[in-house]
């Protein structure tokens, strides 16, 4: 059975232990956000507000009910996001600095694993063949599918930050990735949503990217 | 059959347009496929060292930090 599998693998949010994986990197300001107006913030973190009020142009709308179904609540947290970040000077790194608020928001349960940027320099060597130049990376494993079918099957996503050239190509992405998070928390076929909503494949996929004119901001 | 030329062109520019939209298509597809990546058996190393990273404790669900 594929390492990764097994619901023995659900770690649990607990939030009594203070414990900082991501003091060292950038982004570690980033969730104290609302501390940002006490007089000690630090020097990196004027741009930590969330920029409410930009446009609300959306990447890829997800559709609330395809794939819906009753997932019981009970059944702990849908979702392990990890955060993969070296810490280049690039737009998206920014990006991901200042909206790291909107992701820890969003989460509702789901636990956010950071890595430092040490431990991001070392992953990413190690799997360099897939993810050189893309950091950036916010990968999401769908534990319900690590349960049931393990890594060797569809198992999450990742969205590649590091791909966008632009501060707004990288904010669209990521409001689009959290709103997608938000949507389909519930779903029980992911993997049927994933294609359809992020991927546009198939005839319908070519409509809506005719339609749209996002995927080309977004994609450049 | 077109017997016209102006029937050749019109059939000539109508193939580019349709090619055109098609490549236009698969650009942006591509596009999108290396932005959202889905995570199936080719990133099952990845994936593996990922969750054994939490197991092994090297990563820590971020709330924690916040609330120190």
């Amino acid at each position: 059975m594929a390492r990764g599998s097994g619901s023995s693998r659900r770690p649990r949010t607990e939030t009594d232990t203070p414990r900082g994986t991501a003091r060292s990197r950038p982004t570690a300001a980033a969730p104290r956000r609302r501390d940002v107006r006490h007089p000690g913030a630090s020097a990196s973190s004027p741009g930590l507000e969330e920029p409410a009020g930009r446009e609300e142009a959306s990447v890829i709308e997800p559709s609330a009910g395809a794939g819906q179904s009753a997932r019981p609540d009970s059944a702990g947290p849908r979702f392990q996001i990890f955060i993969i970040d070296t810490g280049w000077d690039s737009p998206a790194h920014h990006v991901l600095q200042r909206n790291f608020g909107l992701l820890r928001d969003l989460q509702k349960g789901e636990p956010i694993y950071v890595l430092s940027r040490d431990k991001s320099i070392e992953f990413i060597h190690r799997h360099r063949a897939l993810l050189v130049g893309k950091d950036p990376i916010i990968a999401v494993h769908d534990l319900d599918a690590l349960g049931s079918t393990g890594a060797a099957r569809c198992h999450g996503f990742r969205l590649h930050l590091g791909l966008l050239r632009t501060e707004e190509q990288a904010l669209l992405a990521l409001k689009a990735f959290s709103r997608f998070l938000s949507a389909n928390r519930q779903t029980r076929d992911l993997e049927a949503v994933i294609r359809a909503q992020l991927r546009r494949e198939g005839f319908l996929g070519a409509i809506e990217i005719i339609m749209h004119h996002e995927p080309r901001a977004i994609a450049g | 059959m077109p017997e016209r030329f102006s029937d050749f062109v019109a059939l000539f520019m109508g193939a580019l347009a349709v090619g055109y939209i098609a490549w236009e298509i698969e650009r942006r597809r591509r596009s999108l496929h290396d932005l959202w990546d889905v995570l199936d058996g080719e990133d099952m190393a990845m994936t593996t060292d990922l969750v054994e990273m939490v197991h092994r404790g090297e990563l820590e669900p971020y709330a924690r930090a916040t609330l120190a």
